[in-house]
Formats: C-alpha cells, structure tokens, sequence
C-alpha cells in the first residue's frame, strides 16, 4: 500500500496547522511579548473549518480526475462538499455573531471546527486510500 | 386568584438541538476504522464486503447499522443535555438512513451495470473498489445527512 495519501494529508496538517501556530510563536518572539498562544486559542474562531473547507476541495478535484464511475464520483462530490461547507460555515457563524455582537461561545465555536475538521481529514484519508487502490486497478 | 407557585408547575424540559459536531466525531472514528481495516487487510475486509454485496445482506446490514448509531447518537446528546426527544427528529433519523442507503444501493447497482456494460480490462476489481466505495459513502451518508436535515429544520424553525 502506496504512503503518498499519509504525505499528502501531512502536508494539510503542517501547512495548516503547524505553520500558523509557529508563526505566531515566531512573532510573538520577535516582539518581546508575552503572548504563548496554544491551536486552540489560535483557532478559536473557527479557522480550522476553513482549513478542511481547502481539504474538502483538493479531494474533489483528485475525485474528478479518478476513472471512478461518475455516480460515485457524484455521490462523494456532494458529500464532501457538504461536509466541507458546514465546516467552513462554522468560522462564517463565529464572524457573523462577532461583527453583529451576538452572544458568540468560543469554546462551542473551536468544539465545531475540531470536529468538523476532523471528520474532512477522515474522510479525506479514506476517499484517498480508495482512489489510490483504484488507480492500481485501472493499471493492471 | 393567585398564580400558580412555581414548585407545582409543570417542568419543562427543553427539546434537544442537535449540533452537527455530535455527529461529526463519530463519523470521523468510523472513518478511521474503515481506513484502519482498508490498510491492515487490504484483501480480506473488501472481500468480505464484496461477497456480502452478492449475497444480498450488504444493504440490510448497513441500514441497521446506521439506523442503530443514529439513535444511539441522538439519545446521547439528548442524556448529556438532559433534553426531551421529539417525535420530528425521530421521525426523521427513523427514516432517513433507511432512504440513503436504500437509494444508493439503486446507484451502485447503475454503476456496477455500467462498469460492465463498458467491457475495460480487470473488470471484476474495478467492480470490487465501486462497491467498496459505494459502502463507505453509504455509511458516511446515513450518519451524517440525517443529522444535517434535522440541524437545518431546527435552524429553520427557530427562526420562524
């Protein structure tokens, strides 16, 4: 079994994830200030929906180029494209009550964004073995 | 006369709003056994899938699947937010799993015929991985979009 989908889905959770929160870091270094920031302070607002949103899209656009049938490139498209809209709707909701002064609940807003980031990194990690398993049939 | 005191009169306890991230984290963990078994057992666990797939039993067993964790899911969060369930969403979660998966078993049937009909070389594995990937999306599907029709008809109804 090919590791190139664990690489790819790596790169997600560093480019991501890792790089923003080191920047901050960085910055926060540079600055002389106090400011230790955890992911979960850094994402409160729901950033990470965001980010699945971007995994959400990479996965359909390798779903289209598979040789899959088009009714279950059709059926995981829309899935996934679901999902990955609620995810990203999670940040769109935070900004939304933010600007307007509605009651906005931060723990509540990083609790969505986890889970639904977790589910399109899940899910991204499966579609993904299974295009790689066909493309090693369609070879043959 | 005097208004009811407040110990005699009815409790009332509020009806559960279901989030999506409830249903979010379970789907993910089976996700990640699914990918689980793909990798450990590349050859038996699609089989076992396929030959369920031929016998029959593949739908029946994945409607009771997704029907039992949907419940399951939803008296979860109605314990942990000691809420009332109602009929609407039961009603819903009652069904809806049971129409997906009904309705894309009719859809890998079209693309299995389809596979066929097209005669490529390896016929049969490229069939194994549609109804490999047809059970996956199945499973994912009757968890998740039950969920988010009931989200979107609460959200609906509260701004009503």
């Amino acid at each position: 079994m090919s590791v190139k989908w664990v690489v790819w889905i790596g790169l997600y959770l560093v480019m991501g994830v890792l790089v923003p929160w080191a920047t901050a870091l960085s910055w926060a270094h540079q600055h002389g200030s106090e400011l230790r920031p955890r992911p979960r302070q850094l994402f409160q607002r729901g950033e990470l929906g965001l980010i699945g949103l971007v995994v959400v899209i990479s996965v359909i656009w390798n779903l289209l180029q598979s040789q899959f049938m088009q009714q279950t490139i059709a059926v995981a498209t829309v899935l996934l494209a679901l999902i990955g809209t609620m995810s990203g709707d999670v940040w769109i909701e935070s900004y939304c009550r933010q600007s307007t002064g509605t009651v906005c609940n931060h723990e509540r807003t990083w609790r969505d964004s986890k889970n639904l980031a977790f589910l399109v990194f899940s899910m991204a990690v499966v579609v993904e073995i299974l295009l790689d398993r066909f493309s090693k049939v369609a070879t043959l | 006369m005097s208004a009811a005191a407040p110990a005699l009169a009815p409790a009332h306890r509020r009806t559960v709003t279901v989030r999506l991230a409830d249903a979010a984290v379970t789907v993910a963990y089976l996700s990640l056994i699914f990918a689980l078994l793909l990798v450990s057992f590349p050859v038996s666990f699609p089989r076992i899938i396929v030959t369920s797939w031929q016998s029959g039993y593949l739908v029946l067993v994945m409607m009771v699947l997704t029907l039992v964790l949907d419940a399951f899911l939803y008296l979860r969060v109605s314990y942990l937010l000691k809420a009332k369930p109602t009929v609407l969403v039961a009603a819903c979660l009652g069904s809806l799993p049971i129409i997906v998966v009904g309705g894309l078993s009719f859809l890998l049937e079209s693309a299995v015929a389809q596979t066929i009909s097209l005669d490529l070389p390896n016929l049969q594995a490229r069939v194994n991985e549609e109804i490999l990937a047809h059970t996956y999306l199945g499973l994912v599907s009757a968890i998740f979009l039950p969920f988010l029709v009931i989200r979107l008809l609460q959200q609906f109804k509260a701004t009503k």
